[in-house]
């Protein structure tokens, strides 16, 4: 059980380095030097850039400031995806830091959503919750919490409290244990070569005979190409949070330890890189 | 690239190696796993990169304050470079403009420091104004923690006090609590006591009821045995006069006075009557003892009334305090009325008393008694609000009166037959018809009336307002009003109802002529009489010759009325005050009974 904590630890602070580069079609009065960043993989990119936004601002005319937004490779970057989400998915087997490029013009209102509070991703974040929990437990966890629990629920991610959000979070995770887990799991799974952002289906995490599913069976149902055929070369590589773990783990275990803060557990399915 | 996937494939292929061996071992190998790859991934991505992205910070921090200073720095230099002579001219008249401003500016703000000391000055004396006040204010302030301190101290003085209060009050509660637990027992034992009461009158008059029909057998069978002796009584009527059978007498003396009133003319049966008596008096006074004296009928007018000067009988005649003591008319049967509630009826004869009956029925004491002139009948009045009328041959009343609103004082016989009247503390008078048993007439008087005589068509009255009141009886309105001296305890007339005696509380008796309808009154007091009690009842002999009163000391006083000097004191018997004195119509007794259960025989024998 000491070990399920250390996991937990390990995801919460788990940070990805980053170097931010304007943009340089961007207007400026003086040359803007990079600026390097550990971002935390399960917060959001507009709630942690704040310092980025303040070093090019220095450089920039206020006239010529509009929302400020990210680039990767020329991809923009859906704030709405947690960070490690967005990481794995389009930047894992590159060369770290992770280079993204900051805009302050042409927001690419087609591919992103706006975000110009705090307040929003707060929203965001809550209805993932909910959403979360009306699968786990029919709604009934979330329901029965007060507002400050709530509260609490965002203020530990704002601030990167661990202990503080856990603590409210851990009743989240409870299950009643003749069940065997919770009634769905709250997965998504993203890949970078699909039009669909993603897919998210219902699924038990027991079996209708009563064993655990893992995530074998998991991607059997929704992926079964990312599971290689015997002797076969590996096409898919699985990545939660950074990491590979075996198809033999068991989803409902996953789902508590491996979940972003969100409780959805985010899983990306990214090509082997062929080198 | 291939250190990225490289290090999972190894721990991969031996966690299915291990995953075969057992589902425990398995378990742990996905976790450890898990946490190992959690660990590298940290290493590579953060580890690596955290010192160099905090150095990296830093710098830029420095940087862009080293950038900052220099860019003004070099700004001055190239302003110096570029020097020329009329720049510095310039310069040197910029430079004296700014002197002169600067000056200005000296002038200015020397002004500024000047008020700027005046106001300081101000403050300075606000300031030590207000420590002035402030002294002043702390001595007020000690002022209040001293008064402060003694509220204090008195509180607690009080405090103290109260204490001490609620623990008397505590003890008095206890104490009341005791009271109240000891009253409650009292009640109880009270309560039972009554119901003995109860219990004995009850067993009282089963007894009575047994007897009485026991005794109407007998009479039954006594009859059906002797038919003949009764046809021969009736056919000897002459001879009455001398039959010896006590049971008898009242029948015999009743035919007798029919008899005699028949035959006497209608103008003048009084004075037939009293002659009659006369003869009967005589002769009674040759054989006292003869069987003879019994068969008397009621004595109407006594010639010659004897004071008494010795008792003859003293007895403990009630279990409670005596109010009220008549005679007879026929002067040989005595009632007495006390607080126990009961009349006992004595039969006076050869010098001593002896019970004869009791009468029961009121549930107050009894306040007056009188038996009606044929002696067969006793009307009493009773604190309990009513008036009761008894047939002598039944302890049960016969008649009771209710109405007055309080106890009622005085109940006498009516002139006109059949007729009651009753006077009540209620102050109001009342006239009873005995047939009906219903209130005819309620007379509304100023004052508590303590009682009443009846001679004929007239009503007298004596009230505590020191009047004595004449009223019409068939009016019902006051005819005359005759002063008093003091509250009146009691009224007496004289058989030929010419004189009226009254008892007052200033300790004085007061005869008055009725015949004049005048002032002509004579007062009779003694040293030592006092009048013991707002009841207490005088009377005058039956040869209107003497009165006699008992005194709140226990003795019976006489007075002559031709004198108007005391005759006699009685004395000694009494140990308390003597509430009521009635002298035999014979003339032969007095009888004196007083509040401690006491009644005296008084006669000259």
């Amino acid at each position: 059980m000491a070990d399920d904590k250390d996991v937990l630890r390990d995801v919460w602070f788990g940070r990805i380095p980053t170097c931010f580069t304007l943009n340089p079609d961007e207007v400026t009065e003086r040359e803007a030097e990079p600026y390097y960043l550990l971002l935390p993989r399960v917060s959001y990119l507009t709630l942690v850039t704040d310092k980025v936004k303040k070093h090019f601002l220095k450089v920039m005319k206020a006239e010529d400031v509009e929302e400020m937004w990210f680039e990767y490779e020329g991809t923009p970057l859906k704030w709405h995806y947690p960070i490690g989400v967005l990481f794995d998915l389009h930047a894992s087997n590159t060369v770290l830091p992770w280079n993204i490029t900051v805009h302050f013009k042409n927001f690419p209102d087609h591919d992103l959503l706006h975000c110009l509070s705090n307040s929003i991703i707060e929203a965001h974040f809550m209805s993932s919750i909910k959403e979360a929990d009306a699968l786990k437990h029919k709604s009934q966890v979330v329901n029965d919490m007060q507002k400050k629990d709530h509260k609490q629920l965002w203020m530990g991610l704002q601030n990167d409290k661990f202990d503080q959000f856990w603590a409210m979070n851990r009743k989240l995770m409870e299950y009643p244990t003749e069940e065997g887990g919770f009634r769905y799991i709250p997965f998504r799974i993203y890949q970078t070569m699909s039009d669909r952002p993603f897919i998210q289906k219902l699924f038990r995490p027991v079996s209708p005979e009563g064993n655990a599913h893992t995530l074998s069976d998991l991607l059997k149902e929704i992926f079964p190409a990312a599971i290689p055929n015997e002797g076969e070369q590996k096409r898919y590589q699985v990545v939660i949070h950074g990491i590979e773990p075996l198809l033999e783990t068991p989803l409902q275990w996953l789902s508590e330890h491996l979940s972003h803060p969100d409780n959805f557990l985010h899983i990306c399915i990214i090509p082997t890189p062929t080198d | 690239m291939a250190a990225v996937s490289d290090p999972p494939g190894a721990p991969e292929r031996s966690g299915r190696l291990l995953a075969g061996r057992g589902g425990g071992r398995s378990a742990e190998t996905w976790k450890r796993h898990v946490v190992r790859q959690l660990k590298n991934r940290d290493l590579r991505q953060h580890t690596m990169f955290q010192d160099l992205i905090r150095f990296y910070t830093q710098l830029l921090e420095k940087n862009s304050l080293a950038k900052g200073i220099l860019s003004s720095s070099t700004r001055c230099s190239s302003s110096d470079s570029s020097s020329s002579i009329s720049s510095l001219l310039h310069q040197n008249d910029q430079l004296k403009k700014t002197t002169g401003e600067l000056a200005y500016q000296v002038v200015e703000l020397q002004q500024q420091i000047k008020i700027k000391e005046c106001v300081l000055e101000e403050r300075h004396a606000r300031l030590v104004e207000e420590q002035c006040r402030l002294v002043g204010v702390f001595g007020v302030r000690q002022e209040l923690q001293q008064q402060v301190e003694q509220v204090q101290k008195k509180n607690r003085v009080l405090k103290m006090e109260y204490d001490a209060l609620l623990e008397r009050q505590r003890g008095a509660e206890t104490r009341l609590r005791e009271a109240e637990d000891k009253g409650g027992h009292l009640l109880e034992d009270m309560i039972h006591l009554k119901q003995q009461a109860a219990d004995r009158m009850n067993s009282l008059n089963e007894r009575k009821s047994r007897a009485r029909a026991l005794k109407l057998q007998r009479d039954l069978q006594t009859t059906v045995t002797s038919k003949v002796p009764i046809d021969s009584c009736s056919s000897a009527p002459a001879s009455r006069s001398t039959s010896p059978k006590n049971e008898e007498r009242g029948e015999s003396t009743e035919r007798r006075r029919t008899r005699l009133f028949r035959s006497a003319s209608a103008s003048s049966p009084r004075i037939l009557t009293s002659i009659r008596k006369l003869f009967d008096r005589k002769r009674r006074g040759r054989s006292v003892c003869s069987l003879e004296e019994d068969l008397m009928g009621p004595v109407g007018v006594c010639l010659a009334a004897r004071v008494p000067v010795r008792a003859l009988q003293v007895l403990e005649a009630h279990e409670q305090g005596i109010n009220a003591v008549t005679f007879s008319p026929s002067s040989d049967l005595l009632a007495t009325g006390g607080t126990d509630r009961v009349i006992k009826l004595w039969e006076v004869r050869a010098g001593s008393m002896t019970h004869r009956a009791t009468l029961d029925g009121s549930t107050e004491g009894i306040t007056c008694i009188e038996f009606d002139p044929t002696g067969s009948r006793v009307l009493a009045a009773s604190y309990d609000k009513s008036a009761l009328l008894w047939q002598l041959d039944n302890s049960v009343p016969k008649l009771t009166l209710t109405g007055h609103s309080r106890k009622v004082t005085a109940a006498r016989f009516s002139s006109s037959i059949h007729r009651v009247v009753t006077g009540s503390a209620d102050r109001t008078i009342r006239l009873w018809d005995l047939q009906r048993a219903a209130c005819v007439q309620v007379v509304e008087v100023a004052s508590y009336c303590s009682d009443l005589v009846c001679p004929e068509n007239c009503i007298i009255s004596g009230h505590y307002d020191c009047k004595i009141r004449v009223w019409d009886s068939r009016a019902g309105s006051c005819i005359q009003e005759l002063p008093a001296q003091g509250k009146v305890t009691s009224l007496d007339i004289s058989p030929d109802h010419r004189q009226l005696l009254s008892c007052c509380r200033d300790d004085c008796l007061q005869l008055v002529d009725l015949r004049w309808w005048s002032n002509a009154r004579v007062c009779f007091r003694a040293e030592g009489f006092k009048c013991g009690s707002d009841s207490t009842k005088a009377v005058i002999s039956p040869d209107s010759c003497f009165l006699a009163a008992g005194s709140a000391d226990g003795a019976v006083y006489i007075w002559n009325v031709s004198t108007g000097n005391l005759e006699t004191r009685l004395s000694d018997k009494h140990s308390s005050s003597i509430s009521a004195v009635s002298w035999s119509l014979s003339g032969e007794y007095i009888v004196s009974v007083d509040k401690s259960r006491w009644a005296v025989l008084w006669s000259d024998l």
